[in-house]
């Protein structure tokens, strides 16, 4: 399978923070979700996609290297960012006259029709836009110059869920106009993800907890509710972590089918991508 | 050179609010050369403001948190740090023509309404302050581009200050030991000099000071992580 991105052993430092040895890829026509609490280094794996921080490692976008082509490279690609947008005094009609000599490829009509389906004014100042209608201009911006790949990072916080679900079917309409394309999205409303992403990377203190198909992460993994008693009869290699609880242990466990093979225990919920996340961050071993 | 232009754009839109504050600057020249009948200071007025509104396109992209999300776009760092320094000479030498030819209109308005009081125009002397005020706001510029670019724009602007307070205090601490010295200072050769050579001089000092400056923030930009 090609990948339209390549991270191998990215590594960043801080004080009180390091990114260590972060490799994955971003497979064309996927969506992969990026999840992980606040201060993970979510942010920091896509800022050092982007070549606005230095770091070790090799970064590949289109099998080149990020610090060799970035210009060129930066030209396919769409970029959300959570915190950071052009100045609040420029208005939409703006953007577009700023956007044009930048991307070669911007479609001024594409842009402005996105404007008007989502209802921006395109003459009002930015700083009098909503939280929903800056993110609305942030995403129209990123796709109006046909990228084949988007990195958005944080795009639906703070949204509400109408607004949100209007931003993750842009995203599915953008991925199904061109199998050559991609996204890579970072997200901790995981709720999202798990229902457009195809694949699932983990991040947590700044290293990659787990990477893989979304669906296999949802199908196989478990949540296995038990007594002290039963917990006691497990063997550690069997389970994730687990976390004691009042009443009972809640244990996470990595193959269901083969975990009901083994032990005579059947309660095993099906988790969602946040109870996994939980149980990761703060369970034992 | 199309990416150039298209952050020039970004920082000239962002300028557009600027629009009122101008025409403020211009009654307000009119009325203080009306009642003054003082000229020399509407190009250093002039050439000051423009240059100012220049660098302050810094704050709207630092109070906007843009800096991270314009790296992102298809363009180098070279290419924004230039961008910045061809917005900020080109308003300099829009400030200084916009000063001297406003000058000037004021003057023969002025003479036109009031041919009692005549004010009579050396147009040596409005040269030689309008290249004095180009060399002293690209001096103030030089100063606080690399600032800014090494401690940001609010930073940035107390670092400036004291910059030019050292520089102040430097220049008058070598003025004061030469004064007191034995050493010999022939004012007239000086003078001859500046009459003959000022003009070269200041606009060689001007290329000089925005030559090192673009140098010494592209090596700050180029380093720094956002």
């Amino acid at each position: 399978m090609e990948n339209n991105i390549e991270l191998k052993n990215v590594s960043k430092e801080y004080p009180g923070f390091q990114l260590k040895d972060i490799s994955f890829n971003v497979p064309k026509g996927s969506i992969v979700g990026l999840i992980g609490e606040n201060g993970a280094g979510k942010t920091t794996t896509i800022k050092a996609l982007l070549n606005i921080i230095n770091y070790n490692g090799q970064i590949k976008i289109f099998n080149k290297d990020i610090k060799e082509g970035e210009k060129n490279i930066k030209q396919d690609l769409g970029i959300v960012l959570d915190d950071s947008f052009l100045s609040d005094y420029l208005t939409p009609k703006g953007i577009n006259t700023i956007m044009k000599n930048l991307y070669p490829s911007w479609n001024s009509n594409k842009y402005f029709n996105y404007v008007k389906d989502f209802k921006l004014p395109s003459n009002k100042l930015i700083k009098n836009f909503s939280s929903g209608m800056k993110m609305k201009l942030k995403i129209i911006t990123a796709i109006s110059h046909n990228p084949k790949v988007l990195i958005l990072d944080e795009p639906t916080s703070g949204l509400d869920p109408i607004i949100r679900k209007e931003i993750l079917d842009l995203f599915r309409q953008y991925i199904a106009e061109d199998e050559e394309r991609s996204i890579l999205i970072s997200s901790h409303i995981t709720s999202d993800l798990e229902h457009i992403s195809d694949y699932t990377i983990f991040i947590n203190n700044g290293q990659i907890i787990l990477s893989l198909p979304t669906t296999d992460l949802l199908e196989n993994y478990g949540i296995v509710k038990c007594t002290e008693q039963e917990f006691k009869k497990l063997k550690k290699d069997d389970y994730i972590t687990y976390l004691k609880g009042k009443y009972h242990y809640e244990i996470l466990i990595k193959d269901k089918n083969l975990f009901t093979k083994k032990y005579a225990i059947k309660t095993i919920d099906k988790p969602s991508i946040d109870e996994i996340m939980l149980l990761y961050v703060k369970g034992e071993k | 050179m199309n990416n150039i232009w298209g952050l020039i754009k970004k920082d000239l839109l962002n300028l557009s609010s600027y629009k009122t504050s101008l025409l403020i600057l211009i009654i307000f020249c009119a009325i203080a050369i009306g009642s003054t009948g003082t000229i020399t200071f509407v190009p250093i007025i002039v050439c000051a403001i423009t240059g100012m509104i220049a660098l302050s396109t810094f704050n709207y992209d630092e109070t906007s948190q843009a800096d991270k999300y314009i790296l992102s776009l298809p363009v180098t760092r070279q290419d924004i740090v230039l961008s910045k320094f061809i917005l900020a000479i080109s308003s300099t030498i829009i400030g200084a023509l916009l000063g001297f030819l406003f000058t000037i209109f004021l003057v023969n308005i002025l003479n036109i309404i009031r041919p009692d009081s005549l004010i009579t125009l050396d147009y040596n002397n409005l040269l030689t302050t309008t290249i004095g005020a180009m060399f002293g706001i690209s001096l103030i510029q030089s100063i606080q581009i690399p600032s800014i670019y090494k401690w940001g724009a609010e930073k940035g602007r107390i670092q400036m200050f004291v910059l030019i307070f050292v520089l102040v205090v430097l220049i008058l601490g070598i003025s004061y030991l030469v004064m007191n010295s034995n050493f010999n200072i022939n004012l007239e050769d000086i003078e001859n000099f500046m009459n003959k050579f000022g003009i070269i001089t200041l606009i060689l000092a001007m290329i000089i000071m925005y030559y090192i400056s673009f140098k010494l923030s592209l090596k700050i930009f180029k380093h720094k992580d956002y």
